[in-house]
């Protein structure tokens, strides 16, 4: 078969075309991009033979193999639904509530974008990838880099775009980064039950042991409970004052009734690979020493660079280290989104600025 | 040039689309502690040990590009990790021209670490840095080790594909 070619050159002819592919590709090449196309329709038909020939297997060996463990897991979900049921009332009236005020406030939020639901149909192969394939495409008006967010918040982005098929870069994919901000308030420790990782907030952004406790306003009330994001550049009365350095904002909002004190660190979010916690990096390098604590809500930070709306929740902040020799400080998030366990996700019909695609 | 091309390929493509869809809906389903065995790249090395580096690089290079046109990876970088895979595989034709199982498997082990390595490798050299960490060589010495226990099973099949006919030896007559 070999025959008119040597080792040596058939070798050589291997590595320059993959390194002219490679450099086709990176240079976005439309050609490959319709190929790409092409071939997802082709294998599709392929890996639907060989589900229907791989499931039933798989079924009788979880069936074998894990039926107690199934159990287990069914009542402590029910156990998990019925404490929702009560937190879910409400979260309910809360947005509701939020809703209202940016309305009032003429504010925009997240809530302004359509999405389109979507079921995860597969992992990625690779064990340097971390993506998954859902089942909406170009057909639905989903397009390269809009967000991923399931029922606990945002997932990753849309990084190849075909027809009926779409992948989505995970959060935890060292490729992976985002605008986020850190929403606290000085002094106030958050619930210690927000460092378990497992904790979620709503869509909203809100934080369900947050939810539990009073958010209306009374004349007798003062309330510390950070406000959403979009609330923030509200100009209240006169007794507001509002304190800007760098990139850390400290605004201080008080009415003659509330007085609620935000303080909003932004920064960069990028993922570690494999099931490590995400990284965060501060704009302003000395703040995530001092204002940032373990328990902190992180969401996405919008902005005309940002590839999300503002406002949809990311993760917490399960780590504050400071690093030797450095003013900075090493903060950890862990998403609120299982990404092990994916099925249904929404995609956020919000195209990005196409500079802040790149990465 | 010809025969490299129409030859195996009429066999390569189908076979590799079939163990494509085997890795993605079997294989990284279901990962072993993180970790996703690779199939493909197990019949790459197979193909490898089976027909001799030359041939090995070939079906490195198309599985390769299969992969990489059905996922997020630069086209060609598979292609190329694989094609290295098998090419080292294939250096078991250099100590033998009919190697026995366990040498193959011996080889087939050393040529999946290769391509499994050589992945984060060329992700860097294509500035999509982030995955060569401590932990990687866990991953490459689990998938290299499911490569080098599926390459007595998938050698036929990879002969096959390669359109390489096993030697048969006969004693020599006085």
């Amino acid at each position: 078969m070999f025959s008119g070619l040597s080792r040596r050159r058939v070798l050589l002819l291997v590595v320059l075309t993959c390194v002219l592919l490679i450099t086709l590709d990176k240079s976005g090449n439309p050609v490959i991009g319709r190929v790409r196309s092409v071939f997802a329709r082709v294998v599709q038909p392929i890996d639907t033979a060989v589900e229907a020939v791989a499931l039933p297997i798989e079924r009788a060996w979880n069936g074998i193999a894990n039926y107690d463990d199934l159990e287990r897991e069914n009542e402590a979900l029910w156990d998990q639904i019925q404490h929702m049921k009560g937190n879910d009332v409400e979260a309910r009236s809360a947005v509701l509530e939020y809703r209202e005020l940016l309305k009032l406030n003429q504010l925009t939020s997240k809530f302004q974008y359509d999405t389109v639901a979507a079921q995860v149909v597969g992992d990625s192969p690779s064990n340097f990838q971390n993506t998954v394939e859902i089942s909406v495409g170009s057909s639905q008006g989903v397009g390269v880099g809009m967000p991923v967010t399931d029922g606990a918040g945002l997932i990753g982005r849309i990084t190849k775009v075909f027809p009926d098929r779409s992948i989505v870069l995970l959060l935890t994919d060292p490729q992976f980064s985002v605008p986020a901000q850190v929403l606290s308030t000085p002094g106030v420790d958050p619930p210690t039950g927000s460092t378990q990782p497992t904790q979620s907030t709503t869509l909203s952004g809100i934080p369900e042991s947050d939810l539990t406790s009073s958010t209306t306003s009374s004349t007798s009330t003062t309330t510390t409970l950070p406000l959403p994001p979009e609330l923030t550049p509200i100009e209240s009365s006169t007794s507001s004052t509002q304190v800007a350095s760098g990139s850390s904002t400290s605004v201080v909002v008080g009415t003659t009734t509330t007085i609620v004190e935000v303080v909003r660190e932004t920064g960069l979010l990028e993922g570690q690979g494999n099931d490590k916690p995400m990284l965060l990096r501060f704009v302003d390098t000395t703040s995530s020493v001092t204002n940032v604590k373990v328990g902190a809500i992180v969401d996405t930070a919008g902005g005309n660079s940002g590839l999300a709306p503002q406002g949809i929740p990311i993760g917490i902040i399960t780590k504050v280290q400071k690093q030797l020799g450095s003013s900075s400080a090493l903060v950890e998030v862990t998403p609120n989104a299982s990404l092990k366990r994916l099925n249904f996700v929404a995609v956020v019909l919000f195209q990005p600025n196409p500079s802040a695609i790149g990465k | 040039m010809r025969n490299i091309i129409l030859g195996p390929l009429l066999r390569l493509v189908p076979v590799g689309l079939i163990a494509l869809s085997i890795q993605r809906v079997v294989f990284a389903a279901h990962p072993i502690g993180d970790i996703k065995l690779q199939f493909v790249l197990a019949l790459v090395v197979a193909a490898g040990a089976g027909g001799g580096s030359d041939r090995g690089a070939v079906a490195g290079f198309v599985l390769g590009l299969l992969y990489d046109a059905s996922g997020n990876t630069p086209l060609g970088l598979m292609a190329l990790s694989y094609g290295l895979a098998g090419m080292t595989a294939g250096y078991v034709h250099s100590f033998t021209p009919d190697p026995q199982w366990w040498l193959a498997s011996i080889f087939a082990f050393f040529g999946a670490a290769v391509g499994e390595t050589a992945i984060p490798v060329a992700e860097v050299i294509t500035g999509e840095d982030g995955w060569i960490t401590t932990e990687i060589w866990v991953t490459v010495l689990v998938v290299a080790g499911f490569s080098a226990v599926m390459c007595p099973l998938l050698m036929p099949v990879g002969r096959w594909m390669m359109g390489v006919k096993r030697k048969k030896w006969k004693a020599m007559l006085e």
